[in-house]
């Protein structure tokens, strides 16, 4: 039953996957739900790789970066947290939890904090109705349609 | 969309009042916001600044957007989650650039068409203003 559940874990090579691979030498159990996918900075994370998580699978999806500030890259997980902000909102106008895409942040001496970081979310996301995860519905125009006032553009042209 | 008034005061100084078939002064502007990519750079080449990005998002642009665009990526793994149609234009947060909405003011619009000449996603189109240029009285046919 928990392991039906899945959380995608964006994690910043330089500090929240470093954390995790302590955690993993210090044997302490992370939960089974969670997948780890190494960026190499949160600042790569765009608004398409959690979006298509959630679609594609996954119940919640977190980027754990550095500390604010401590960027390796200066601001890359300042660039996250906002687009992390902008999913949210994106999610929540749709009717969707927002609590299902968060922003967690923690240095790469402190496995603890993340192992609790996704305790946190694996609490959070079991609490949570399941998604409707629907096949596209056809209730907008298709692509092709969609593209037509290009094309008519480029033929008026 | 009609001409603006200041595209049909320059175009009353062009001789010949009209602008056949060449984008220039006095064009109407027709923006495809589903094409739209949000680069902004209509925004930043606009003379007259009746271009520019706004702090609020569309979020009808995603789910219009075509499929085979990063946008239409986005609209589809959006249109799979989502419970309702949109509530509404979404805030942007400072750092987010790219998914903005353009605020196209039609009344300081000049109608140069530079804007579309920059576009990289053709998502602009200037129509030549001669169409809508102020309509002359239909003579009327004296029968004998």
């Amino acid at each position: 039953m928990a392991a039906d559940r899945k959380i995608v874990a964006f994690c910043c090579r330089e500090c929240a996957y470093a954390a995790a691979d302590a955690s993993a030498n210090a044997r302490t159990p992370l939960p089974p739900t969670v997948r780890l996918v190494l960026m190499p900075c949160t600042g790569r994370v765009s608004p398409l790789h959690l979006l298509s998580a959630l679609a594609g699978g996954a119940d919640g999806v977190m980027v754990a970066g550095c500390l604010l500030g401590q960027c390796h890259y200066r601001e890359g997980n300042f660039n996250a947290v906002d687009r992390v902000a902008f999913v949210q909102r994106l999610l929540r106008s749709v009717g969707v939890e927002p609590e299902r895409c968060q922003m967690f942040t923690m240095s790469a001496g402190e496995p603890p904090k993340f192992v609790a970081a996704v305790r946190e979310m694996d609490r959070v996301i079991g609490g949570l109705p399941p998604l409707p995860r629907s096949e596209a519905d056809g209730s907008r125009a298709a692509p092709l349609a969609a593209g037509a006032p290009r094309a008519a553009a480029r033929g008026a042209a | 969309m009609p001409l603006t008034h200041r595209g049909r005061e320059i175009l009353s100084r062009v001789p010949g009042g009209t602008l056949q078939s060449t984008v220039g002064v006095g064009c109407e502007i027709v923006r495809h916001e589903e094409l739209c990519v949000g680069c902004g750079k209509c925004a930043t080449n606009c003379p007259s600044g009746a271009s520019e990005r706004g702090a609020f998002f569309d979020v009808n642009q995603l789910l219009d957007a075509p499929a085979d665009s990063r946008r239409g990526a986005l609209g589809g793994a959006l249109r799979r989650l989502m419970r309702h149609e949109p509530d509404g234009p979404v805030e942007v947060p400072e750092r987010v650039t790219v998914y903005r909405t353009i605020i196209y003011d039609d009344e300081r619009c000049l109608g140069c068409g530079t804007c579309v000449r920059g576009c990289p996603a053709e998502a602009i189109e200037a129509r030549p203003p001669q169409a809508d240029a102020a309509p002359e009285p239909a003579p009327v046919e004296v029968r004998a």
